[in-house]
């Protein structure tokens, strides 16, 4: 302990931690990182969770393999489930159902593996739309956003094979479909499903196949992504939002020890109660209800999970209109573009955005302050779009729930989807800019006005006003932060002597000059702005009076 | 009222109040707004009693002829001149068909150019019964009513007394229970895993069709409902005869359904009405994911700033 004045530990204590300090000199960096300060705001919260479940993931995880036999050998099953007994079925789903039933507290940590991995990815998306819509994946961050993307992707698949584990109805579904995108690959398709299933679709090599991926491969990857995701975090320090004191080169906030590791500890708890709450009490897959799947097997109403739902609905709303043969070679258009050109969208979109918008602005400075969305209108907006797009297509997944919950024809709603997926995200593009420029606005009137009070003043000569009142440091700070934007100017595209900058010629220069302009054209201006310059009240209506 | 005077300008109040409106509108358009009728037909157990094909020509002239015709061959909608007055040709359908579609509530219907849902029966089970012998007769045999497979439980409202009553109903739960307990839920599971889940769904919870129909749930149908929309086939599902599944196998199939259907949710107290994915990922949106979201506002809330 460096502080002299701290309470001495008791003695045991002192002597384990000289005995290790002594061998591996951890107390300098330990004390360096249990004082590192974490920012505070809940936003910040939001990967915690992803964290959080990921742990119980791999918990629950480790349980199930204890008992989960992955085999399509088949069985008859003579468990203790009266329903299914003297029933046809794999070892894969036999040993589920085994768990289910037969195994103490197995149904509970079935389901709050199955619930943890719903949350899981949920909490992804929550957290990689902070990360999006708060600029916080701007230089130096690029790096860890694009960990992040990988970890997005690959939770995803690791969550359709883990759906597909247990060999019941809906798993086989899924599998069939999975076998149908790779199918429409051209040329090499057929010849990939053959190589993933070892022969004909079902055959007897696909589970314990995507076992090895779920329990082995993916988690591994996984959990490596997740550790670097962490260690670089931890190295650059968080982002924060505009405030008093918070700058560029400096995080306020609670340290690691005690303040945040109490908070992040029992948000631990608080998560897994959550999930373990849902799992005790809403059912969710139940899989000795499904049945066991054959190749005959089908059944209307069932979807994938819902991460897998925007795939889902881009494969229901993509017509076959442009399916053409070569040489008598079908190219199935109808399925390669929704379920793998969708996909590719969406993960290249998000991992090529932050290049994407530093060549556009020009932007090279490192950013710790996060931006508030408003601040960045064509941003947020672009977000809003992308939430749009993605949000349709995941109703879209489920539109024949949809259709017969709300009693709407299944035909129509595949048109109101085709017809909302292309008008949405524009929609949402103008809506979401114009509220961001009217918060800029706002902001900038109450920068300079202050705030109202709600007190109604009579003036000497009559007249009435509303005191209004200065905002606090804090609130002005964090108004004013819309000024340090680094893009607000767009450079000079031609100099004092006429002559056309490098970076403004050719056809890419000129496109990244309109884009340029484009991003950010209709922001408020708030370069002049002098906090609380323009209050009305009563001390400056005999300085006013004269210009009303 | 001081307490909420000192609460008004709280930064939840608004949102406070806009869910206290909601729920007062709902609970109160709950109170207000005309409740179904929920009259049930005086019905009268027919089984293998004795038809009267004159009653039963009497009702198909008063409620049946305007759109199926006097001939049963049936009517378009320039022979009636009425968009909402057709029907198709009722020969060779059987006593079957009239029993579902009368029995099931489906039949008289008010508009018969969309698909008629499940609805509480208008006449009395004599009276269909008559019809059915009626239509049977007049128009050209087809399949029977399934008299041997349980219906609908019998109601208090049919019998004098109690004890009448409570025979009859020992007597329908006995017979229920041999004819569902007696089939083999492996063969039932295949047969309607491979023909029938893909429009009523796994659960039997129903499901959308193309052109604006749908399969029906299933959880309402009665053993003989399913028999004979098998024997029958109605709207848009294919007959399922003799010769396609034998009536054993149909009893499997029958048993099958609602076994699965009086199957308690192993998973917990609620099962989201079996509907699946759908469900648990809006659960997992608009509970899970958001509880702990607003558990991280709450452990990092602090004092608002005084504006």
């Amino acid at each position: 302990m460096s502080d002299n004045q701290a309470p001495q530990a008791p003695k045991a204590l002192r002597g384990i931690g000289n005995y290790i300090d002594d061998r591996f000199h951890l107390a300098k960096t330990a004390e360096k990182n249990l004082r590192k300060v974490f920012p505070n705001h809940w936003s910040f919260m939001l990967g915690e969770i992803a964290l959080y479940s990921f742990i119980i993931l791999l918990l629950t995880g480790v349980f199930l393999t204890l008992w989960f036999n992955p085999s399509m050998s088949h069985t008859v099953y003579e468990g203790s489930y009266e329903r299914l007994r003297g029933v046809e079925m794999s070892e894969a789903y036999a040993s589920t159902l085994h768990i289910t039933f037969d195994v103490r507290g197995g149904l509970l940590v079935r389901q709050i593996h199955h619930w943890a991995a719903l949350i899981f990815v949920a909490s992804l998306v929550v957290h990689m739309l902070r990360v999006f819509f708060t600029g916080a994946f701007r230089k130096p961050r690029e790096i860890n956003w694009l960990i992040g993307v990988a970890i997005f992707s690959i939770a995803i698949v690791e969550g359709l094979f883990g759906y597909s584990l247990p060999d019941d109805l809906p798993s086989g579904m899924g599998v069939r479909i999975f076998q149908g995108v790779l199918l429409a690959i051209p040329v090499i398709g057929t010849y990939l499903s053959f190589f993933m299933f070892g022969g004909e679709f079902p055959g007897e090599a696909i589970i314990p196949r995507l076992y090895m991926l779920h329990i082995l491969l993916l988690p591994g990857i996984l959990l490596a992504l997740i550790a670097a995701h962490f260690i670089i975090l931890w190295y650059q320090k968080h982002t924060q939002y505009p405030g008093p004191r918070r700058t560029e080169k400096q995080v306020i906030g609670t340290p690691m020890f005690p303040g945040f590791a109490l908070k992040a500890g029992g948000f631990f708890f608080f998560t897994f109660a959550a999930i373990t709450g849902l799992s005790a009490f809403v059912q969710i897959n139940p899989i000795h209800l499904f049945g066991p799947f054959t190749p005959t097997s089908i059944t209307s109403g069932l979807q994938p999970d819902w991460y897998m739902g925007f795939l889902e609905g881009s494969l229901r709303l993509f017509p076959d209109w442009f399916d053409f043969d070569i040489g008598g070679y079908a190219v199935v258009t109808g399925v390669l573009v929704p379920g793998l050109g969708f996909m590719g969208l969406l993960f290249g979109g998000l991992a090529i955005y932050p290049f994407l918008e530093a060549w556009i602005t020009g932007d090279k400075r490192a950013h710790n302050i996060a931006d508030r969305p408003r601040n960045v209108p064509v941003r947020t907006g672009l977000g809003a779009a992308g939430i749009t797009f993605y949000g349709v297509l995941w109703l879209a997944g489920s539109n024949d729930i949809l259709s017969h919950t709300f009693q709407i024809s299944l035909f129509a709603t595949t048109w109101i989807f085709r017809i909302a997926l292309i008008v949405g995200p524009i929609l949402a593009f103008i809506i979401t800019k114009r509220i961001c420029l009217g918060l800029q606005r706002r902001d900038r009137a109450t920068l300079e006005h202050g705030y109202e009070s709600g007190t109604i003043t009579q003036l000497p000569g009559g007249e009435f006003i509303e005191v209004h009142k200065e905002s606090s440091p804090e609130t002005v700070e964090v108004l004013q932060s819309a000024k340090y934007q680094g893009f607000r100017t767009v450079p000079p595209t031609v100099d004092a002597n006429g002559v056309e900058s490098p970076a403004a010629r050719g056809f890419l220069g000129k496109l990244r000059i309109r884009l340029a302009h484009w991003y950010t054209k209709d922001n408020v201006s708030f370069e002049d702005v002098v906090p609380h310059s323009a209050l009305h009240g009563e001390q400056r209506t005999e300085e006013k009076a004269g210009q009303h | 009222m001081k307490w909420i005077t000192a609460r008004r300008r709280h930064p939840l109040a608004g949102y406070v109040v806009v869910i206290v409106a909601l729920a007062f509108l709902g609970v109160g358009y709950a109170f207000i707004s005309p409740t179904s009728n929920h009259a049930v037909a005086d019905t009268v157990a027919a089984e293998q009693g004795e038809v009267d094909i004159a009653n039963g020509k009497q009702i198909y002239t008063q409620s049946c002829m305007s759109c199926h015709g006097e001939d049963g061959k049936g009517r378009t909608k320039e022979e009636t001149g009425s968009a909402v007055a057709w029907g198709p040709s009722l020969e060779g359908v059987g006593a079957a068909a009239v029993d579902f579609y009368v029995r099931t509530g489906r039949m008289p219907s008010a508009d018969p150019n969309v698909q008629m849902p499940r609805r509480p029966q208008v006449y009395s089970d004599q009276e269909i019964a008559d019809l059915a012998a009626y239509v049977e007769s007049a128009f050209g045999g087809g399949p029977g009513i399934p008299y041997d497979v349980p219906g609908d439980a019998p109601q208090r409202g049919e019998f004098g007394s109690d004890a009448e009553y409570e025979a009859a109903l020992a007597e329908y739960e006995k017979n229920y229970a041999a004819y569902v307990g007696g089939g083999d839920v492996e063969t039932g599971m295949r047969l309607y895993l491979t023909n029938c889940a893909h429009c009523h769904s796994w659960s039997g919870a129903g499901g959308a069709l193309t052109d604006g129909r749908w399969a029906p749930e299933l959880d309402e149908a009665s053993p003989r409902d399913i028999y004979e929309a098998m024997i029958v086939g109605p709207g848009a599902m294919p007959v399922f005869n003799d010769d396609t599944i034998s009536p054993e196998d149909k009893q499997a199939l029958i048993s099958f359904v609602k076994n699965l259907q009086d199957e308690p949710n192993a998973g917990g107290p609620f099962s989201l009405d079996r509907v699946g994915q759908v469900a648990e990922g809006f659960i997992g949106w608009t509970i899970g994911i958001s509880l702990i979201v607003a558990c991280a506002i709450w452990i990092t809330a602090k004092q608002r700033a005084h504006d």
